[in-house]
């Protein structure tokens, strides 16, 4: 058995595992990149779409471009890049971790390293989370399922799509469709408000006439071999459920069926592996170095939680690098943290611990609903006295699609307490 | 609606719109004394012009000629492999097990219900015994857990008593009733709620599909024959109409000595063509769930509420693959080919595992969906050779426990064929079916350099490949989902379906447009994006 020993091993070579590779390398560890696909960059490959690196480069590129640019550097610097291979398994072994691999060109290998990244991405919620009723014909597809046909493998998979759910995908995915030919019958939206960012709203549906109809689904697919069409109705809330108003079906023609209902973080092998989830964003419970709860194991981008900005991904995988470093050079015990609390209209917060000896640190969060001229406080609470606001600023509006970041002061580390809020300002 | 009973066979006329009172009269029918089945007479039966397909002439022969991929059709054809005839197997769908067998649960029951004295109870207590050695021969996995029936209250206790007598006098070997504590100390995945149990150790589970594949992989090993894609339409009968002559399929004529009708869902279909028609089938609907391999440790036996009705459906289990499994319920249809999922299927399945287990919720669920079982009235197998032809031979109303009975019913299916035309026995036939373990189940120290396409259930491009190689090639999607599990996982072929589809095109040499998902109509790409578009290289 092929035998392979690196520093640190980064599982996923999209744009979190890419930038927690070159910072790893970059200070000074030996990395080893794997990654399944033939080539580095992950779902970014498929995003032939602009809106991707505002942050970080202050300009627009597409997926594929930001890919690139990552992809470039990786292949320029020291780290063992292995892609078109699999990890079957992770585990603890007597000297660090272990990872099972295969691939056609590595051929079965175990890998040995001191600190592991987990960077395996999302995959996307289907057709059974949403429970639409009916056949199973030709023509239900995932948003992400559609991209790669259209935009990577050239072919198209209908000429009539309905759309149900209005995430970002699904909306780039109603743009992408009609440039190609194909006739968009509508994006429909279980909930009230769009579940994608509004930039999306406007350039993807609005510019193209595209409807979107809100508090409707889908209920259920018609045809036997390929979709026929599909049964939609409208939704009202009633007892914390949303039920479909009798009456209100309507039968829309259609051979396809898109579906982007949202993303899960791919975290089986974190799960094999014994890393503790968190049910809330379904990404590993971590600390402020994107560390799980297997001291040596960090987790960075979609895998810990779903960003909707591929900068912030990119931006857990450098923190998770850094964490992974210093885990290699320093303390390895339980550390002392403190966790966050997600206070009034957060719905979530990542990380959810932070390390009371080196506490400085961004903090993403997500809101319940959408507020406008709203203010983020983080208020902590010091010595048993009652709290105080430690971290505050204004936002016009904040709406749950939308990932919000705060940073943290150093002072957090010596609080009892600590809460994030938003309020209306 | 009208009723006219000739030589034991109720036919029943007229307005048939109202399908629950159909099926109600017919049942009731099949409970009068001398009514032994129950046909119906629908004025919108389909009647097909045949004439071309008889005008493509005589393209085969065989000895016997078996109609019908499923599992029951396999097994017949592997049975008879071991006699010294030539046995051709008809599938109308492009692959075998499209019908009723993939959408089967894979139960191999005990039983305990069927009623004493019917030919289900007698071939399902033999067939059940028989899955050992039909596992060990054909390399298909089977585990014999054993099952409950859980009972909550007096009525429960009843039926349950009922049972026990039942299965007592069909000779389930090990029944017994259970205090709810005891059935926990095998069981603790069952609800502190369940009061008492009747156990039977000797239940086990399959998954069908795969058993249909090692008959028809070991039945072609011993020579026989598959046409695939190939629907059989009509029947020439002799000239004095006491036996078939050819078959008449669209791929055109077969000569025969014998024919099975293993149709299913279409059995009465058949026995209609051959003017021999003493049943219909009416299609009784299950859905059934499948949940996230997550929930592998949760259940080891299989759990099913006391039975009610003509069907007790299905209850949570664990397929041999480890997936948990509930359903499927039992709803009356009059659509052989309707297989939607209704909010009534999904929920009378997943309020029944709710109740049955212990902190147990549907948020895991990862896919539904449902098949139809091919009920007769009388709700017995029908299996029989024909009173009226002297070459044709009847399997039908296979229903549950069909698949538990199997081993029993290709042997008595076998044996009517074979003593009719007098076959001997073959001596070269080969019972083993030799099989490689999946990647996933290989040790990683055994394992090669592979490409793995499906990541949630760990399938590498050599097996997708092999399976759309093999003995009985898989030309579709779901083909190479049934073989290999690719595409079978929580994402539900999100990731690999492009990727399988690619594999498929090239091993098949034809554009990604022809690739389907279950065979003639279901195309899942319908064009390239522009006329020099990119490629769909696995």
């Amino acid at each position: 058995m092929r035998e392979i020993a690196a520093d640190v091993a980064v599982i996923g070579g999209g744009p979190a595992g890419m930038a927690a590779a070159l910072k790893a390398s970059d200070l000074g560890a030996t990395v080893a990149l794997v990654e399944r696909d033939p080539d580095l960059g992950g779902i970014l490959n498929q995003c032939v779409h602009d809106g991707f690196g505002l942050i970080r480069f202050g300009r627009q590129m597409s997926g594929a471009e930001y890919a690139q640019v990552f992809a470039d550097r990786v292949y320029d610097s020291p780290i063992n890049v292995m892609t078109g291979t699999t990890v079957l398994k992770l585990q603890r072994g007597a000297r660090g971790f272990e990872l099972h691999l295969t691939g056609e060109k590595t051929g079965a290998a175990l890998m040995t390293s001191g600190a592991v990244i987990l960077a395996m991405g999302c995959r996307e919620r289907t057709r059974p989370q949403v429970r639409i009723m009916g056949t199973r014909p030709a023509g239900v597809l995932t948003a992400g399922a559609v991209q790669k046909y259209i935009n990577i493998e050239g072919y198209l998979p209908g000429r009539r799509a309905v759309i149900l759910g209005s995430g970002d995908i699904g909306l780039i995915m109603a743009r992408r469709m009609t440039l190609e030919g194909m006739e968009v019958a509508g994006v429909y939206e279980i909930m009230p408000s769009p579940g994608g960012l509004r930039r999306n709203i406007a350039q993807c549906l609005d510019d193209y006439g595209i409807p979107l109809h809100l508090s409707t689904t889908v209920r259920q697919v018609h045809g036997n071999r390929r979709v026929e069409g599909v049964t939609v109705a409208r939704v009202e809330e009633s007892g914390g459920a949303r039920r479909a108003i009798p009456g209100s079906e309507k039968y829309v023609a259609c051979d396809l069926l898109v579906l982007s209902v949202g993303l899960i973080p791919e975290n089986e092998l974190s799960r094999n592996a014994g890393v503790e989830m968190n049910p809330i964003t379904g990404g590993p419970e971590l600390d402020n170095m994107m560390m799980t709860s297997i001291p040596g194991v960090f987790a960075a981008g979609n895998v810990s939680a779903v960003f909707d900005l591929v900068d912030y991904v990119s931006d857990t995988g450098e923190r998770a690098a850094e964490g992974a470093c210093g885990y290699l050079s320093g303390d390895k015990g339980v550390l002392d943290c403190i966790p966050p609390i997600a206070g009034d209209g957060v719905s979530f917060v990542v990380p959810g611990r932070i390390r009371r000896k080196d506490p400085a640190s961004e903090l993403y969060l997500r809101v319940k609903r959408t507020i406008r001229g709203a203010r983020l406080e983080v208020s902590a609470s010091f010595g048993g006295k009652p709290d105080e606001i430690i971290a505050a600023r204004n936002c016009p509006i904040m709406t749950p699609p939308e990932m919000a970041t705060v940073s943290l002061p150093s002072c957090v580390g010596e609080a009892d307490r600590v809460t994030v809020r938003v309020v209306e300002g | 609606m009208n009723v006219e009973t000739i030589d034991g066979i109720a036919h029943i006329s007229g307005d048939v719109s109202d399908w629950k009172s159909v099926v109600d009269l017919g049942h009731k029918l099949c409970k009068t004394p001398g009514v032994e089945n129950v046909v119906i007479d629908r004025a919108d039966a389909r009647v097909r012009d045949i004439g071309r397909f008889r005008a493509m002439g005589d393209v085969d022969e065989a000895d016997v000629v078996v109609i019908g991929g499923g599992i029951s059709g396999c097994g017949i054809a592997r049975e008879l492999c071991a006699y010294d005839c030539g046995v051709l197997l008809l599938e109308k769908n492009s692959d075998i097990s499209e019908g009723t067998t993939k959408a089967n649960n894979g139960m191999i029951h005990s039983g305990y219900d069927s009623k004493h004295g019917s030919l289900k109870a007698r071939l399902n207590v033999e067939g059940n015994a028989l899955y050992d050695r039909w596992s060990r021969e054909l390399g298909f996995a089977f585990n014999r857990t054993g099952s409950f029936v859980c009972g909550f209250d007096a009525e429960d206790e009843k039926i349950i008593g009922e049972n026990f007598e039942n299965g007592s006098k069909n000779g389930v070997p090990g029944i017994e009733m259970l205090d709810g504590d005891r059935a926990r100390e095998i069981e603790p995945a069952i609800s502190p709620d369940v009061a008492f149990a009747l156990w039977t150790p000797s239940a086990g589970y399959v998954e069908p599909h795969e058993v249909a594949l090692a008959l028809m992989e070991n039945a072609i090993r011993n020579c026989a024959r598959l046409r695939l894609g190939c629907e059989v339409v009509g029947f020439d009968l002799s000239s004095d109409g006491e036996s078939i002559e050819r078959v008449i399929t669209t791929q055109g004529c077969v000569r025969c000595a014998h024919v099975v009708n293993a149709a299913g869902l279409y059995a009465d279909d058949i026995a209609e063509y051959a003017k021999d028609r003493f049943y219909s089938i009416h299609p009784r609907r299950g859905v059934l769930v499948i949940f996230d391999r997550l929930k592998r440790s949760v259940l080891r036996t299989y759990l099913g509420l006391a039975p009610k009705n003509y069907t007790k459906g299905g209850g949570p289990m664990m397929t041999p693959q480890g997936t948990m499994l509930w359903g499927p319920s039992a709803e009356e249809t009059p659509d052989k080919e309707d297989l939607s999922v209704d909010e009534e299927g999904l929920g009378f399945v997943v309020d029944k595992g709710v109740k049955l287990l212990k902190d147990m919720d549907s948020s895991d669920m990862i896919t539904y969906f449902a098949g139809n079982r091919a009920s007769t009235f009388n709700e017995d197998f029908v299996i029989c050779n024909s009173r009226r032809l002297d070459n044709f031979t009847h399997v039908a109303g296979i229903q549950s426990p069909g698949v538990a009975s199997l081993p029993a019913i290709a042997g008595m299916a076998c044996g009517l064929v074979v003593e009719r035309r007098g076959y001997g026995r073959n001596k070269n036939f080969d019972p083993i079916r030799a099989v490689r373990p999946a990647f996933r189940d290989t040790d990683f120290g055994e394992i090669g350099a592979e490409n793995v396409v499906c990541r949630c259930e760990t399938v590498t491009e050599r097996e997708i490949a092999e399976a759309i190689r093999g003995v009985v090639p898989a030309t579709s999607l779901d083909a190479v989902k049934r073989r290999t599990r690719a595409g079978m996982g929580r994402c539900q072929g999100g990731f690999c379906g492009s990727r399988v589809l690619g594999i498929l095109a090239r091993e098949l040499g034809c554009d990604p447009t022809e690739i389907t998902v279950k065979g003639e109509g279901s195309n899942l790409l319908v064009s390239r994006t522009r006329p020099i578009g990119g490629a769909c290289d696995a």
